[in-house]
């Protein structure tokens, strides 16, 4: 059985040899610097990121053709909100920046009726999406992701309604 | 062959929604009955979906071992219904009550009912913008969630 003061001793002397292990065995340092990010914090950085780039899309459709802006606008608004709720649960570990921005900056396309068209097709791939992001999320996330793909669905009845007019 | 077991809550939220489906197809009854030509066409094929939806959930209560709930014999109007605007504004308000009901579906664990009740809130919502009703950035959801701007 050791004595107490080899046991202390052997602790001072093996320390910088465990962190050292601890790095080299495909295990996370505890000591290294911030822990990485949850599951849940990276989806809900995804599902940003997502509205952001709706958010780009819409802003440089209205800016494109302006007759579009007062079908469009009240979309873009809903898409800003949303944005605004993902990013409000994001915590972002001590120590660690988190950078959101638009990853898609897509060419808006040259007539009206493709613009309208691109927007729908960028709906139906949000609203995809989300439902994608249902089974893995906790219950008031799950249902945060399903009142927006809810609203996103509402916007392709809007936009097919812009199609025809 | 191992089964997941049933939770009382996915029994409870779906029955919370076949409720919501019960008085939809009750209050589109009020409805018909001021509108005319293609309004009443819409509230008839309206009426329709809320009772197939209602079949359909009395389905999925039975086959995970529940008794689906009655409907009641009437259910009180949230205001009264008098002319078409208030007919149309009825319908409005079925729907979002319906879309609030399937949002309380997707909070149960299991994916398959989950996804279920976030596919059921489309329907609804869409409905609720055509009988004039408020479109909102978070349909079913009583109050913006934090960090949210408002609606439209």
């Amino acid at each position: 059985m050791l004595l107490r003061r080899q046991v202390l001793a052997a602790s001072t002397t093996t320390l910088p040899l465990f962190l050292g292990l601890a790095g080299c065995a495909g295990h996370p340092n505890p000591l290294s610097g911030p822990p990485p990010l949850s599951p849940d914090v990276r989806t809900l950085m995804t599902a940003a990121t997502a509205e952001d780039n709706l958010v780009y899309l819409y802003t440089n459709t209205i800016a494109s053709y302006s007759a579009l802006a007062s079908g469009l606008s009240p979309l873009l608004a809903e898409h800003q909100a949303h944005l605004s709720a993902l990013r409000a649960r994001i915590i972002e570990p001590p120590g660690k920046k988190l950078h959101l921005a638009p990853s898609s900056r897509p060419k808006i396309p040259a007539t009206e009726a493709e613009a309208v068209a691109q927007l729908r097709a960028a709906e139906q791939a949000a609203v995809t999406a989300q439902l994608g992001r249902l089974p893995a999320a906790t219950a008031a996330e799950a249902q945060l992701y399903a009142s927006i793909a809810t609203s996103e669905a509402t916007h392709i009845t809007v936009l097919k309604g812009l199609s025809l007019s | 062959m191992a089964t997941t077991p049933v939770s009382t809550d996915e029994i409870t939220v779906l029955q919370g929604a076949l409720a919501a489906e019960y008085a939809a197809v009750y209050g589109y009854g009020v409805v018909g009955a001021y509108l005319s030509g293609q309004e009443r066409g819409a509230a008839m094929s309206d009426w329709q979906l809320h009772q197939d939806a209602r079949d359909t959930l009395t389905g999925m209560i039975g086959k995970l071992g529940g008794t689906p709930v009655a409907a009641s014999a009437a259910y009180d109007l949230p205001f009264s219904v008098d002319s078409v605007a208030s007919a149309r504004r009825l319908a409005a308000v079925i729907e979002e009550g319906v879309t609030r009901a399937y949002l309380g579906v997707v909070a149960v664990g299991n994916a398959k009912v989950r996804t279920f009740g976030a596919l059921a809130m489309q329907g609804p919502a869409n409905r609720a913008i055509a009988w004039g009703g408020s479109p909102t950035a978070f349909p079913g959801m009583t109050s913006a969630p934090a960090g949210a701007a408002t609606d439209r």
